[in-house]
């Protein structure tokens, strides 16, 4: 076999892009106009934060998690109720459904971490359908399948805008959280672990790498971070149902954005999310939203079996062989 | 007691029309390694063809489901060549992701083609009951039931009676040691997933006049697959049949105690029980669980 | 140091470890030596805490083990290899054995020093970069020793490190080895390769279906007729 060498892009080139393309967002306020684009574009911002979420577990850990659903409904749900029921501002209530979420993404991670590939991905589709069928049945707490709606009650301080932007820079401070919080993880010694346990799980017990210590972190983070999203997202739409929370196809949805973008990456997901939703959006326009999903379908067999590190390995030679190519133009000047 | 009677007799009907599905599942994973999220999608496909044979040509379901099998065989066969057999042996990110792709493709590729309009087919049998010892049995699903056998019985014969069976068999068994023996791993597979998606919709053309026809139908009932053929231990056929008839009873029992939605939680509760306590299930040899064994 | 006492490993249906119990004291090099099928990986597998046994328990540094998990084995101080490697195949072979430095709570900067130092001392240095997977087997059972070196450990299970070396290669690794034991390194390897063992193993275990057949200095051993009927018909491998 050949021997390759690995040929990472520098981190110093990665940082200057990721604070180009931040700088870009920031502004693009400036450009668009167009309220469609607008609401695409937070849209998208979600689903990033929501796909990076999962990749803390599905991705460096290869915790195949087909369950997440629940987690960004129990943040959905937690902001939104606590601000119904009891007035609690949702810039709170954000923080309590983190907590619940990390705890419950705690409990699925110390039960489920012995399983191994399809036994683990069929737990946690398991446990998210329980959460579906809770939230669509314990209609004394949820409303079941009538849904909550959020009343614009208060403002910014309910985390309320009229303003479709102030939802953009919302999104935005979220996906900057998310994906720092994910690049701090991969960089971390925890990082190294769960990317160890994934490769070979005996071999790193046996380096000593504890196993459900690490993988219980890696799970409850994640769920924290997809109830983070969920509380925004209920914010941004402002009408939360079982269908749109918890609903097995949204699991289904969350892990195909993260693969298609490529999983076990930081920036992967990001990238997933820009291809899938806009993709999505623009197909479900213009052909239906049965044709749109025939795409997904499509595309997800079409990446795990031709390209299983997903478009950002793509995006990875380009930038390589871009720079193979000034290089050699350098050495020929000279 | 009558009605012990009556929810057993249903429980054991819809139970029997589920195993004809789970052993093709179990059957898949038990030879391919493969947990095949599509499964369901093929009974659907069954459903529809049972549906347009009857609704453009007046074809019988009882008919009909000679035709379609062989059809979904060929299906079987394609999949298999296109993407089942590229995603063995790869990381589980492919082999989980791939028959769900497909899954999510061919349920929305029936969308788009037959709308998201409910269905049905009535045949000679619809509505009609007969009484045996005050248990009434519709019709419908018990001549459904009895053609299930039918195939069921067959399928047996041929993993155990004839060559291919026997190859499938020693495959399932140890992949390595079957291929050193001779025996053609790769067709292996390729019988394995046709035959198994065609009992899927054969079972799919036999439950048309009972169920009702849309797009996500078998998305509806992947899920219960999936819990009995884990319940019965993930590659075990005599644990799919079991458990499919346990949970054909369950379910008709519990949904008449609790109401649909809380049997339903409470099955999942102790499908997840059952992965994390005895993931090897109630029926099936300890290890399959770590996936390679 | 390790007092292995009256294990019993059962499979279903087949005894691999029979009724062992042995010694390895600080400073040794004790060679674990069996034909196929004996139990010696097994026993490696109890050691090390990747299974349980029957009946019966290990003792390190006078610690019952029993209830400890092979990564709490690995942090009181033993360390193994795999017959079968398992290298961390997507990783660089730096980040490797960085894992292993980074379970000892060293930081991320002094890991990769350790790492580096480890990856020199075993000749790898130049393959630093290199993608674990890709490395020709040879290599990639020197990344299990140096994996396994990073993290410190005070008893090394090294299993059939020398299969498919060539004679030069040998002559390095059992140098590497003696090298480390003068550093107070304690060593139980398990080896096919006999003309090897036998050059460093102050003393030498030999199983036989799963259990303790003999032991003693490899001078005795070699001439031990019931370790010589037990390889009869076995090939005794040497270089």
């Amino acid at each position: 076999m050949k021997i390759v060498d690995s040929t990472p892009i520098s981190p110093a080139a990665a940082r200057i892009t990721a604070a180009a393309v931040l700088v870009l967002l920031l502004l693009l306020p400036l450009f668009i106009r167009n309220i469609y684009w607008i609401d695409l574009g937070v849209t998208v911002l979600i689903w990033a934060s929501l796909a990076t979420a999962w990749n803390i577990s599905g991705g460096f850990a290869g915790g195949l998690s087909l369950g997440h659903a629940a987690f960004f409904g129990v943040g959905a749900y937690t902001s939104t109720l606590l601000f119904l029921r009891l007035g609690i501002t949702p810039w709170i209530g954000i923080f309590v459904g983190a907590v619940l979420a990390g705890l419950l993404g705690a409990l699925l991670g110390v039960i489920t971490f012995r399983l191994k590939g399809p036994f683990f991905v069929l737990a946690t589709l398991a446990f998210g359908i329980v959460i579906h069928i809770i939230n669509v049945n314990w209609r004394g707490l949820t409303r079941g399948a009538a849904g909550l709606l959020l009343p614009f009650r208060g403002g910014p301080q309910n985390m309320l805008f009229l303003n479709l932007w102030a939802y953009w820079y919302l999104a935005l401070g979220l996906l900057v959280l998310t994906v720092g919080i994910s690049a701090a993880i991969e960089r971390s010694r925890l990082g190294y672990y769960l990317v160890a346990l994934r490769e070979d799980e005996d071999a790193a017990r046996s380096l000593g790498v504890r196993v459900v210590r690490s993988k219980v972190v890696a799970a409850a983070t994640s769920a924290a971070l997809a109830a983070c999203v969920g509380s925004v997202y209920a914010a941004f739409i402002q009408y939360i149902d079982p269908d749109s929370t918890t609903q097995f196809e949204l699991s289904v949805q969350i892990a195909l954005v993260a693969i298609v973008g490529g999983m076990g990456t930081t920036f992967g997901p990001v990238l997933g999310a820009a291809i899938v939703i806009p993709l999505g959006e623009i197909l479900r326009a213009r052909v239906g939203g049965g044709a749109a999903l025939v795409v997904y379908g499509l595309l997800l067999m079409v990446i795990v079996l031709a390209a299983p590190n997903g478009a950002i390995a793509g995006v990875r030679l380009l930038v390589l062989r871009f720079r193979r190519l000034i290089q050699s133009r350098g050495a020929t000047d000279a | 007691m009558q009605l012990v009677l009556q929810i057993i007799a249903n429980g054991l009907l819809i139970g029997g029309l589920y195993a004809l599905l789970a052993v093709g599942l179990t059957l898949i994973f038990g030879v391919l390694r493969v947990v095949n999220f599509a499964h369901a999608e093929f009974m659907m496909l069954g459903m529809y063809g049972a549906y347009w044979l009857w609704a453009l040509y007046g074809l019988d379901p009882y008919l009909s489901v000679f035709l379609v099998t062989p059809v979904i065989f060929l299906l079987g066969v394609a999949v298999d060549r296109l993407i089942v057999r590229r995603s063995i042996g790869k990381p589980d990110v492919t082999v989980v992701f791939a028959t769900l792709g497909l899954s999510i493709f061919l349920q929305n590729a029936a969308l788009t083609l037959w709308r998201a309009d409910i269905r049905s087919v009535s045949t000679f049998a619809t509505g009609s009951v007969f009484v045996v010892g005050g248990v009434r049995l519709s019709v419908a699903m018990t001549v459904s039931f009895a053609v299930a056998l039918l195939f069921a019985l067959a399928l047996w014969i041929f993993l155990t009676r004839t060559m291919y069976g026997k190859g499938i068999q020693a495959v399932a068994q140890n992949r390595r040691a079957a291929a050193l023996m001779g025996i053609d791993v790769k067709r292996a597979y390729m019988i394995t997933y046709s035959v198994a998606v065609a009992a899927a919709g054969a079972m799919g053309v036999l439950v048309a006049p009972i169920f009702t026809i849309f797009p996500r139908v078998g998305q509806t009932q992947i899920v219960t697959i999936f819990v009995i053929v884990v319940l019965g231990g993930l590659g075990s056929v005599p644990g799919a049949v079991i458990a499919a008839l346990l949970v054909g009873i369950i379910r008709s029992g519990a949904g008449f105690l609790f109401g649909t939605a809380w049997g339903e939680l409470a099955y999942f509760a102790v499908f997840l029980l059952v992965l994390i306590v005895r993931p090897q299930g109630l029926f099936g040899r300890r290890g399959a669980e770590v996936y390679g064994g | 140091m390790l007092d292995v006492q009256n294990v019993t490993v059962d499979f279903v249906g087949l005894r691999a470890v029979d009724h062992a119990s042995f010694t390895v004291e600080q400073g040794q090099i004790v060679g674990l030596i069996g034909p196929n099928g004996a139990g010696k990986t097994t026993l490696f597998n109890v050691v090390s805490g990747m299974i349980r046994p029957t009946s019966g328990s290990v003792l390190f540094e006078g610690k019952d083990l029993s209830r400890l998990g092979p990564a709490d084995r690995n942090r009181l101080g033993i360390g193994r290899t795999f017959q079968v490697v398992k290298p961390f195949g997507g990783m660089t072979v730096l980040d490797n054995v960085v894992v292993g430095a980074l379970t000892r709570g060293q930081s991320r900067s002094d890991a990769r020093e350790t790492a580096r130092a480890t990856l020199d001392r075993l000749r790898l240095g130049r393959f630093e970069n290199t993608v674990a997977r890709s490395l020709p087997l040879a290599l990639r059972k020197r990344l299990e020793v140096a994996r396994a070196l990073a993290t410190g450990p005070k008893l090394l299970l090294l299993d059939e490190i020398m299969g498919g070396l060539n004679p030069t290669e040998v002559n390095e690794t059992l140098a590497l080895i003696q090298e480390l034991n003068s550093e107070g390194l304690t060593f139980l390897v398990i080896e096919h390769n006999m003309s090897a063992i036998m050059r460093i193993a102050e003393k030498v275990l030999v199983l036989n279906q799963g259990a303790l057949l003999t032991e003693g200095p490899p001078a005795v051993i070699t001439r031990d007729p019931q370790v010589i009927s037990v390889y009869l018909g076995e090939p005794i491998e040497s270089t």
